[in-house]
């Protein structure tokens, strides 16, 4: 049985349809509303994960690097746009920081996995980049704009005591230290309950898909382990990454709190 | 050559909003001076105070310490030397002790034994609390004056009091007003004092500065004060408090 998986047709895809006529039936009979939108979403999944499925094929297809340097590229600035529209922040150059964050974060993670962990030949084998590159970034913008919006929070909130350490001398990274270790440990907390219940309640998505895809499980935990440990580093670097960028904007040269920045953002 | 004056302001003007809440403020204070910044709530004073700690910049003019422009040198020097305790303290999580070593955040070599705490906090009229007491659990007038002790451990050259006796009763507030007197008296800084209450400024204060929607309308010895023709300086003093 080993090595051997289920294809799925699209004959079977078409037979799923079958949970959205079930839900469809629901939402009409308990008056939810919501039928239409749910038929755009049934036909937006297809549409778009039938031409990434065309796109992937096309990219694992390709052999030289700079065409996976670009894409790389690509993936961060796409990302990088929804992140800055998806949470509009009172920073200045939060476009600019979300980038050369997510940028640098990728260059250091992903460089470790295939350069020291993987030793992946060649280091650009798309079979291996493409999904952890896209994982790395996923989760290193998620944290960063969590993390952004927690740490501006604090800063609102501990307004008095940061001009209470700047009026006595300190410098603005001391002032403002208290700000950022809360920010860092609330966005850290969640991945760090990960690693302690990941496989009891249930199996990560990856796993999953691998199995589905008929990897030996043994292979597809490692796999998981090495993406954990990757997962809480990304998240990290994420964070310190940005907010060395992003707590910088919230002071003048001469280390003045810039208040009135600070209450452009809403609660 | 003579020794410049520790503080000067040249039309000075500070914006927010688009309005000016202070117009070209001109202003020289000399070492030693007791000076008592007094107007109504809203016409600036807070905003000249936040000027003199660095806290804020202004739009246009011009600012010296001791003949050092504002806009250069260290900021941090500048604000140690120039203390400042704002009208709502801002205590820390932790034990007073804790309050008091912060410098200890960003200058490695803040040491202070407990003798030299429980001395600081003598000076200012703490006695009776604990080094390791929560120190949010102190009241308004005992935060007031831990915040007072923390600005002495720099050794400031000038401090900078916003309302220190807003949130106490006149007793308490006469008490702590002496004590600055006398600490002044011992230690030789500048005291600059932002108050509404005239009454209360006039038996410490030698030199009073009448502050007016953000413009100066009046400064100089109670004399001066009491002689001033303008009808908007003999109604606020004649006013009280507001
Ligand atoms: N950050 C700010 N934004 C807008 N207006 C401000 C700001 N800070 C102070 N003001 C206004 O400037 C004026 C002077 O304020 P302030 O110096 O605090 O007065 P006070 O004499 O009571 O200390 C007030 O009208 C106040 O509303
Ligand atoms: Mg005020």
């Amino acid at each position: 049985m080993s090595n051997q998986f289920y294809v799925v047709s699209w004959w079977d895809v078409l037979m799923a349809l079958v949970f959205v006529a079930l839900t469809y039936g629901i939402m009409r009979y308990w008056k939810i509303g919501l039928e239409k939108t749910l038929l755009v979403g049934t036909v937006r999944t297809f549409l778009q994960l039938t031409l990434m499925g065309y796109l992937l094929s096309y990219i694992f297809k390709q052999e030289s690097w700079y065409f996976m340097v670009g894409l790389l590229i690509l993936m961060v600035l796409v990302a990088s746009i929804e992140g800055y529209r998806r949470q509009k922040l009172p920073v200045p150059h939060y476009f600019l920081i979300l980038v050369g964050s997510l940028g640098i974060t990728v260059v250091l993670v992903l460089g470790t996995i295939l350069k020291f962990i993987l030793d992946v030949e060649p280091w650009y084998y798309p079979f291996v980049m493409i999904p952890i590159a896209g994982m790395i970034i996923g989760n290193g913008l998620n944290s960063m704009t969590l993390t952004a919006n927690r740490f501006i929070g604090e800063l609102k909130h501990r307004e008095g005591e940061v001009e209470m350490l700047l009026s006595l001398g300190a410098p603005v990274r001391t002032a403002v230290h208290g700000s950022l270790v809360s920010a860092i440990r609330a966005a850290l907390i969640p991945n760090i309950n990960n690693l302690m219940t990941v496989g009891l309640v249930q199996l990560p998505g990856m796993m999953s898909g691998q199995i589905l895809a008929g990897i030996d499980p043994l292979i597809a935990v490692r796999y998981q382990i090495i993406i954990m440990y990757m997962w809480i580093t990304t998240a990290v670097l994420a964070d310190v990454i940005s907010l060395t960028f992003i707590y910088r904007q919230f002071f003048t040269a001469r280390e003045q709190l810039r208040i009135n920045i600070l209450r452009r953002a809403e609660a | 050559m003579e020794t410049p004056p520790i503080f000067e302001l040249k039309n000075v003007t500070r914006e927010e909003a688009g309005r000016e809440i202070l117009k070209a403020a001109s202003i020289t204070i000399h070492a030693g001076e007791f000076v008592a910044l007094l107007g109504p709530s809203g016409a600036g004073k807070t905003t000249i105070l936040r000027l003199f700690n660095a806290l804020d910049s202004p739009n246009s003019g011009e600012i010296r310490f001791r003949g050092e422009r504002y806009d250069e040198g260290s900021v941090r020097d500048l604000r140690q030397k120039v203390g400042m305790v704002f009208q709502t303290p801002t205590i820390l999580e932790g034990t007073v002790v804790q309050n008091l070593m912060v410098f200890q955040r960003w200058r490695k070599d803040f040491v202070l034994s407990d003798e030299d705490l429980y001395g600081k906090l003598e000076q200012v009229g703490l006695t009776g609390i604990g080094l390791d007491q929560d120190a949010k659990s102190l009241s308004g007038g005992e935060k007031q004056r831990l915040a007072l002790a923390r600005t002495l451990l720099n050794a400031p050259d000038v401090l900078l009091l916003d309302e220190p006796t807003s949130s106490l009763d006149p007793v308490m507030a006469h008490q702590i007003l002496r004590r600055i007197k006398a600490l002044q008296q011992e230690m030789g800084f500048t005291v600059i004092m932002v108050s509404h209450d005239h009454r209360l400024a006039v038996k410490y204060a030698e030199r009073f500065i009448v502050l007016l929607r953000g413009e100066i309308a009046a400064d100089g010895p109670l004399s001066v004060l009491k002689g001033d023709d303008s009808a908007a300086v003999q109604a606020f003093l004649n006013g009280g408090e507001e």
